[in-house]
């Protein structure tokens, strides 16, 4: 039969098969396709889990005792013995930098998830409540009219230097911003037909948070905290520069650094390691949250 | 509009009042305590308990609340504890180093950074733009007192070229006042940059297709130049609200440049006094500074108006 | 505010564009001077933090000073007379003394400034408030002392450099209560303070006075001429390390008082820098000891930890690598000094005794309750002895809470005499200037009278007995008998554990001469081409 010839079926006729004179689409397997369609994520995610996986295998990873002191050894520049040299009180520098990797991380992704945490809540309440909107937005307003640094400082400043103070400072330098983001969620969907609908048929407010605003609010919000994640690494880095951060007696890459600045000039290594791995996990941070950002909202794709 | 203008003033009044109460509450219940550490390593316990009260810290909250309240809105900001010398003379002293900073750093990003993102959107998906972008990730992600010990190290203690250190008034000329003040404004404007860099790419990108801007490139409107200018002031809104808010990032990284190159300015008179409890100098240091980061972001508003004719208030 | 001033900056800028100007450094006039800590208030009597001391040096002068041997010479006193039973002193002032005001010095202006410095000088000065009848102005220029019983160490309680240092001050600035700044700053002394260019925290100047009148004498630490070569002295306070180094390699500053021990070497590498030891007489380091709570109550327990400690790692980390910079220091007073003594030093020296140690904690009962150690992070002296303690406090198996503070809140903290898990203390560090531990006259550290004395509030009725013994010491040679048997028992009371003995250097341009190793920086006779 001709390949023109109408076909008949049940009376109706259909096209002919056209020949199929284009070329067979390459068949990417799904990950290497993820892969090219979002190289950010990918690379930023990878870097931080490598970081994770330091962190929580530091013991095998041929350390010793970061915090064994050895003065008759200290300042010795990067050998086969200490692959990073040791510092001023003769400690060994790639341990510490390895175990560093634990506060530093668990500093980062604390102040996120607290900053977001509570943001979110008083963004709730914030969008949910009016008379409590004006109360809570001015009090954001006001903490936001202080810069970050400063107020983190400033709690350090009222409390023993410890890691869950250094959390609780840098969380509240960053969690008014949550805060405002989840309200103008809650805001912008409130107006929404479904949720006004959800509203008048009698459903809970709970119910309407957890079906309708959280859903929303969770592609924003995963990308907002992956930068406060990246935001408190660096700020915690600057708190220890400053005198104020976490105490020195568990190394983080911040108070490496600041231990060693005095002798940056001659000793440059004790600056440099912890600088290097803080400057890679916190770009990798950073890759990643432009990634979720891309992936999850492709209308900022082109954007940020 | 002036009625927007003037609602927004008075706006901020509730809000200085909280950080006005914020910041002194926070620092009446702080465990430190002055009168130790002004009496020194050798004195005894009772030498410290008389200047304790001779400071006059064990008067109620409140009390001391208004009594300061009062004081601030004439202009008196109190007295130092360590130096005796009155606030507002110790923050007029300092702030000339600071402002010098924060201005160049505020020239130099934008007249860099613009450009930047302008040709990132123009080479939009080249190497450029890749490039332009990397560098900008780059420069959110190295903490600023890193940046500034490299800077410090390669330019001024190998090659020589420039000073380590200090500041000089601009009244003694703009070649050391430059000088002194490139380095360090190089590194605290890093962030800067980068934040001003992306937001410009993204904006311009947003614009660029545009219905209308593609309907002028198809009419064969003007040259790329102007078309770019048009899009640049549709830009403008979102580029002004970065600066605004990055301005706190600024004020925070004031901070760590000034202790790194030995600036004499606000934000190393903010860390010394915070770590050594000295109340009045932290208390109107931290409300001059949310004060300033105020006025920044109302002159953003305004700025809107001028920018795009469609936001009316 | 902030536009007004950005808009002068701008019409600054319009108007001065090519003005040049002239290197500051190379004015051969000016010293820039950077100092060991932040200047952050000028009153002596009132604080006795060694920076301040340093900068009253040059604003007001003394009635007495010590020289290189610590013995002290006539300064602004003429002559004087005392009785043979060492109770009634007459002092003569010399003629043509100013003030910075132009007024003339009068005994008066001494006697205030006296009674001022008596109630805060824990040392010296509180003894001879006690001891004394009566201090009376004579005449415009004589006053006299009256004591009760014998004080023959006057002199060296009106010269010695240990903070707090009697300066002379105008009377109605003197009379201000000692417990109070002084506000004013007209001194007696070669230099005038400018006030209206000090940013604290930042900067201080200091401008010379031309109606002092210096001594003939060369000078020699406090004694003597003290004749300044610069119209103007600019202390530059740079807290991080890294630049005061750069500023001084690059000439932006032509001297550093503390430069820390590891760039110390890149200094000495660098040409037209000068590095030499800042004062024979050094430092000794202090592990300072809560005598009145447990565990350290025990003799036993302090007696665990100094068997166990071992200065060289404490000197090693206060001081680096430098082999010269530091010794042992099996004792309490300063080495090369008249009066040191390694008698009863034993457990200092030799081989550290760990096991002995945990076994004798046992003994004493020690039931692993957590010791508060209070480490001042922002000092390197102090965090470096720290760390160290509190490695070797794990390592005779104490159970260490390591507390970072900053040295103001150590400051607060130690004058607490409440358990230490009621905001109290254990152990925290700090060191004294050898200066100040050459005898146990200006030696408040080692006052072992219990709740009167020092912070730690060591009680010894052996080392009591022995100080009083001195001070009635009638040769030198009865004097080093007892005090090597008070030595001996500071030790085995363990007072407190002297962590070694280590030197500072100072750095500064070769341009500069006349830079002498002293406890504090002396600026008379130094110059600059």
């Amino acid at each position: 039969m001709s390949a023109f010839t109408a076909d008949a079926v049940d009376g109706h006729a259909v096209a002919p098969a056209l020949p199929n004179v284009l070329p067979e689409p390459k068949k990417r397997g799904k990950v290497m396709g993820f892969i090219n369609r979002h190289p950010t994520i990918v690379l930023g995610g990878t870097v931080v889990g490598l970081m994770i996986l330091m962190a929580i295998f530091a013991p095998l990873l041929f350390t010793v005792d970061p915090t064994a002191l050895a003065p008759a050894k200290r300042t010795r520049p990067p050998s086969e013995i200490y692959w990073f040299g040791t510092d001023m009180l003769g400690r060994d520098v790639y341990s510490r930098v390895i175990y560093g990797s634990r506060v530093s991380l668990t500093v980062g992704f604390s102040v996120a998830a607290v900053a977001s945490i509570i943001g979110t809540f008083l963004g709730l309440v914030a969008g949910f409540t009016r008379w409590m909107d004006t109360i809570v937005m001015r009090i954001m307003d006001g903490m936001m009219s202080i810069p970050g640094i400063l107020l983190a400082i400033a709690l350090m400043a009222l409390t023993r230097a410890s890691m869950k103070n250094v959390i609780i400072a840098l969380a509240a330098a960053e969690f008014p911003r949550v805060c405002r983001l989840v309200r103008g969620v809650v805001l912008s969907l409130r107006e929404q037909p479904y949720v006004e609908a959800a509203i008048a048929s009698g459903t809970r407010v709970p119910v309407i948070i957890w079906r309708h605003i959280l859903p929303n609010t969770l592609a924003p919000l995963m990308v907002q905290a992956t930068f406060i994640c990246a935001s408190a690494m660096i700020g915690e880095a600057t708190l220890s520069f400053l005198g104020a951060g976490t105490p020195p007696i568990i190394p983080s890459w911040g108070n490496i650094m600041a231990e060693g600045r005095a002798l940056w000039q001659v000793k440059p290594y004790i600056v440099f390691f912890p600088a290097i791995f803080l400057c890679l996990t916190v770009l990798a941070v950073n890759m990643l949250g432009d990634g979720l950002r891309d992936a999850l909202d492709p209308r900022l794709a082109k954007r940020l | 509009m002036l009625a927007y203008f003037i609602r927004r003033v008075i706006a901020t009044v509730p809000v200085m009042l909280l950080v006005a109460l914020f910041v002194f509450s926070l620092l009446y219940i702080a465990p430190g305590d002055p009168a130790a550490i002004i009496a020194g390593d050798q004195a005894s316990p009772d030498d410290v308990e008389r200047i304790r009260a001779s400071l006059g810290l064990d008067r109620p909250f409140l009390v001391r609340f208004l009594e300061w309240l009062w004081h601030v809105l004439h202009g008196d900001l109190g007295t130092s504890i360590f130096t005796n010398l009155p606030v507002s003379h110790m923050i007029a002293q300092r702030i000339e180093p600071t402002v010098s900073l924060m201005s160049l750093t505020l020239i130099l990003s934008l007249t860099f950074a613009i450009p930047m993102g302008v040709i990132a959107a123009w080479k939009h998906g080249t190497l450029l733009d890749r490039a332009v972008m990397t560098l900008a990730v780059f420069g959110y992600s190295t903490p600023v007192f890193v940046v500034g010990y490299l800077l410090a190290y390669f330019f001024a203690l190998q090659l020589d070229w420039l000073p380590v250190q200090g500041f000089t008034s601009i009244t003694e000329g703009l070649g050391p006042f430059l000088r002194n003040l490139i380095l360090p404004a190089v590194a605290l404007g890093l962030i800067y940059m980068a934040l001003i860099a992306r937001i410009t790419r993204a904006t311009m990108l947003d614009v660029l297709s545009q219905d209308y801007v593609r309907t002028a490139k198809a009419k064969g409107v003007a040259q790329k130049g102007i078309l770019f200018v048009h899009a640049l002031k549709n830009a403008a809104v979102p580029i002004i609200t970065i600066v605004g808010i990055g301005f706190a990032t600024l004020i925070g990284g004031s901070v760590v440049t000034e202790s790194v190159f030995a600036i004499p300015g606000l934000g190393r008179l903010t860390v010394d006094a915070i770590l050594r409890r000295d109340y009045p100098v932290i208390q109107g240091v931290v409300l001059l500074f949310s004060f300033i980061y105020v006025v920044v972001n109302l002159a953003v508003d305004l700025l809107y108006t001028v920018f795009d004719p469609r936001i009316r208030y | 505010m902030r536009r007004r001033d950005f808009l002068r900056t701008t019409t600054g800028a319009a108007t001065l564009l090519a003005a040049p100007r002239i290197s500051r450094a190379a004015d051969s006039k000016v010293l820039r001077f950077v100092p060991q800590a932040n200047l952050a208030n000028l009153d002596p009597i009132w604080t006795t933090q060694y920076v301040v001391r340093n900068g009253s040096l040059l604003i007001w002068d003394t009635l007495y000073g010590v020289n290189s041997k610590l013995e002290p010479q006539p300064q602004m006193v003429e002559s004087h007379e005392v009785t043979p039973d060492f109770k009634t002193w007459t002092f003569r002032l010399r003629t043509g003394l100013k003030f910075h005001d132009n007024e003339p010095v009068l005994a008066k202006d001494a006697v205030a400034s006296i009674n001022r410095w008596m109630p805060r000088d824990n040392s010296m000065g509180v003894n001879i408030k006690q001891q004394l009848d009566a201090l009376d102005v004579v005449d415009d220029r004589t006053f006299r002392f009256r004591f009760k019983s014998p004080y023959p160490r006057l002199l060296f309680a009106l010269g010695k450099s240990s903070t707090p240092c009697l300066f002379i001050m105008p009377e109605r600035i003197a009379s201000t209560d000692p417990f109070k700044q002084i506000s004013d700053y007209v001194g007696s002394g070669p230099m005038k303070f400018k006030k209206d260019e000090w940013v604290p925290g930042s900067s201080a100047a200091f401008e010379r006075f031309a109606g002092y009148e210096p001594r003939a004498e060369k000078a020699s630490w406090l004694a003597g001429g003290k004749r300044i070569n610069f119209d103007r002295i600019e202390w530059q306070i740079l807290p991080d390390a890294s630049t005061a180094s750069g500023a001084l390699q690059n000439g932006e500053v032509d001297w550093w008082e503390t430069p820390s021990p590891d760039l110390v070497p890149l200094l000495k590498k660098t040409p037209g820098v000068m590095v030499d030891i800042a004062d024979p007489l050094g430092n000794i380091g202090s592990f300072r000891i809560n005598h009145l709570h447990p565990p350290f109550n025990d003799v036993r327990v302090r007696r665990a930890v100094q068997m166990a400690l071992s200065q060289e790692d404490y000197m090693r980390a206060v001081v680096g690598d430098d082999e010269s910079l530091w010794k042992g220091l099996p004792g309490f007073f300063t080495p090369d000094t008249p009066l040191y003594t390694e008698q009863g030093g034993e457990p200092l020296k030799g081989p550290r005794k760990y096991a002995e140690a945990r076994k004798l904690l046992a003994e004493a009962g020690y039931k692993n309750e957590p010791i508060i150690l209070l480490v001042a992070t922002d000092v390197a002296i102090t965090k470096a002895q720290g760390d160290v303690t509190a490695d070797l406090l794990k390592q005779i198996g104490m159970n260490v809470q390591y507390t970072a503070l900053d040295w103001g809140t150590v400051g607060q903290r130690r004058a607490s005499k409440e358990p230490p898990d009621k905001g109290g203390w254990h152990i925290f560090h700090t060191w004294h200037a050898g200066a100040d531990c050459v005898s146990p006259a200006p030696y408040t550290a080692l006052d072992a009278s219990g709740s009167t004395a020092w912070f730690g509030w060591p009680k010894s009725d052996a080392v009591e007995s022995k100080i009083v013994e001195w001070y009635q010491a009638s040769d030198p040679a009865a004097e080093k008998k007892i005090i090597g048997d008070l030595n001996q028992a500071a030790m085995e009371d363990v007072v407190y554990i002297p962590t070694g003995f280590f030197k500072f250097y100072q750095a500064w341009r070769k341009n500069l001469s006349g830079i002498v190793d002293a406890p504090f920086p002396v600026f008379w006779d130094v110059s600059k081409t």
